[in-house]
């Protein structure tokens, strides 16, 4: 019984505000006359022929396919730059100035650069992609491998753990609930510039379309794809929680062991 | 505490979410003094198009209509005529295919007189569609090409598909890439694109590298109306005393642009950046006083013909 009702509320927390926020965004738009703001009605009713149909597999697809290319490639260039400058605290001193300097600069200000020298085709808009999401991977991971704990930095030397073995088993696993809150940052901020890449110069996309419904005026279309955009972040942070829980396994027994042995 | 919480985004969230769906029903004019001038705003672009309005604002062309011109510049028509339809302009600039799609798509928009036209001349043309590669020497050898146009289903992609289909060539196989104009000699010059449809001042600068132009929108209709001054149906029906009295200013500030284009040329320095050479050489479009609805119908067809709406738009229900 308990159970039950403990799913319960779980259920009622997920859906809840989304629901209500729905029901006050049809309610309020219900009698606009003005175009661009259309009610959630035609919003909805557009919304099966708009997305159920080619537009999944000629832009959507295409969108997320870019977004997983240019986001696994942050990931790996985030974590081994960051393993490599974490490690060393001359390396640290010497390159910082220079992330602070790359970091400020907003990715999307170099679509227009990047245009000129990667050209208009897919490596510019997964190059935008990597701009944005390699930040927070790489200085959570110089962070956490900075932070790590020199008792056991002093174990690892005495029984000579050392290598592939010490970056794998220690370094790496240490570091890992850092570089996942990084990585979970640079999910979403890879959603955002994975449309801002495709407004301008594409010829698919999700961003695209909404360039599209926007010049053709196809306002409810337009609110659709803004609909879209939240289930594919929604979808994706499940998705993410689940490789979380998988990976952070061993440091949540850790935390509760910790918390019950206090 | 937590209901209370909840409460409280509660009303936020309506707050803002009706605030939003309030936000376009603005008055359809600035509510002014009696007796005073009218104040407008007018959404315009800024290019050489809309000289006419700079330049009949300086003449006090609209100041003897008793209005108080506020031009507000947008990147383009797709901006301007939600906005006027909302009611945050009264009048707008836009080019003449948006207004058509606009329309067909329920924004409530009227056309009050033409915006301008081509140059007249095939030929040379304020607009044209330009190649870099010498080898391609008509618009059909573009077919299966890359080819740049400023926004998507706007009037240039529709001459671009045109040109092609006139000459032969299969429309439907050209790729359209949107880049902005001041982007494109770049773009072409790099190859990233085949090919490139500008207007003035992009167009002397294309022509200054060298490269051949195949075709402009006067290949298509040498009186086609490019663009429209536009007002929503609402303020049209409301108020159409003050609709009319801009219409009389811009019509006169239309006339007075097509025979002094010298002004024109020192009068865009004023909202552009474009160099004095630059404008003293480039092609002016022209501007004529009166829509030709003729040429609406071509573009109407168009629009059907390349897929940008599903029905053709009603181009008696613009100019009525």
């Amino acid at each position: 019984m308990k159970a039950v009702i403990t799913g319960l509320r779980r259920v009622v927390a997920l859906v809840g505000l989304p629901i209500v926020l729905l029901l006050v965004w049809w309610f309020a738009s219900a009698d606009s006359h003005t175009a661009a703001m259309p009610p959630l009605k035609r919003i909805l009713k557009v919304f099966p022929d708009t997305w159920f149909g080619e537009r999944l597999t000629d832009d959507v697809l295409p969108s997320l396919i870019r977004l997983t290319e240019g986001y696994c490639a942050a990931l790996v260039i985030g974590i081994v730059a960051g393993v490599a400058i974490g490690s060393s605290r001359t390396v640290r001193a010497f390159v910082e100035p220079v992330l602070e300097f790359l970091r400020a600069i907003p990715p999307p200000a170099l679509v227009p650069i990047l245009f000129l020298i990667a050209g208009i085709g897919d490596t510019t808009k997964i190059l935008v992609i990597i701009a944005g999401c390699v930040w927070p991977i790489l200085l959570n991971t110089v962070e956490g491998v900075r932070g790590v704990d020199p008792v056991l930095v002093d174990t690892c030397l005495t029984y000579r753990v050392s290598g592939l073995l010490r970056l794998r088993t220690f370094v790496l696993r240490s570091a890992s609930p850092q570089i996942m809150t990084g990585a979970r940052q640079a999910l979403s901020v890879g959603i955002i510039l994975m449309v801002i890449s495709e407004l301008k110069a594409s010829t698919d996309g999700l961003g695209y379309t909404f360039e599209q419904f926007q010049t053709r005026f196809q306002y409810p279309q337009m609110w659709s794809g803004v609909l879209v955009l939240g289930l594919i972040g929604v979808v994706l942070s499940l998705l993410f929680r689940f490789v979380e829980s998988r990976v952070l396994a061993w440091h949540r027994g850790q935390r509760a062991a910790e918390r019950t042995s206090l | 505490m937590r209901m209370r919480r909840l409460a409280a985004l509660f009303a936020g969230a309506t707050l803002v979410i009706s605030a939003a769906a309030c936000g376009g029903e603005k008055t359809p004019t600035t509510p002014t003094t009696p007796g005073g001038p009218d104040t407008v705003n007018v959404g315009v672009i800024p290019i050489v198009d809309v000289a006419p309005i700079f330049l009949g604002e300086s003449k006090g062309f609209f100041t003897e209509e008793n209005i108080d011109l506020n031009l507000d510049t947008a990147a383009g028509g797709a901006a301007i005529l939600p906005g006027v339809d909302g009611g945050t302009f009264q009048f707008g600039f836009s080019n003449a295919p948006s207004v058509l799609i606009a329309q067909t798509n329920g924004l409530d928009i009227k056309a009050i007189a033409s915006g301008n036209g081509t140059a007249g001349d095939p030929d040379n043309d304020f607009s044209g569609l330009v190649v870099k590669d010498p080898s391609i020497t008509r618009p059909a050898q573009l077919a299966g090409k890359k080819v740049a146009a400023n926004t998507q289903g706007g009037i240039v992609e529709l001459a671009i598909r045109e040109l092609v289909a006139k000459d032969g060539g299969d429309p439907n196989s050209l790729e359209i890439v949107a880049i902005g104009f001041p982007d494109m000699v770049a773009a072409l010059d790099n190859d990233q694109v085949d090919a490139i449809f500008a207007v003035e001042p992009t167009l002397s600068a294309a022509k200054a590298k060298g490269w051949s132009v195949l075709g402009s929108f006067a290949t298509i209709d040498p009186k086609m109306t490019v663009a429209l001054y536009v007002t929503s149906g609402k303020l049209a029906q409301e108020n159409p005393d003050l609709v009319a009295r801009f219409t009389r200013a811009i019509k006169k500030s239309l006339e007075y642009a097509q025979s002094h284009p010298d002004e024109v040329r020192e009068i865009v320095g004023t909202y552009t950046n474009v160099p004095a050479e630059v404008r003293a050489n480039m092609t002016l479009p022209g501007w004529p006083t009166e829509i030709d609805s003729g040429s609406l119908d071509t573009l109407a067809d168009l629009i059907v013909k390349y897929g940008v709406t599903d029905t053709r738009p009603d181009v008696s229900a613009i100019l009525s």
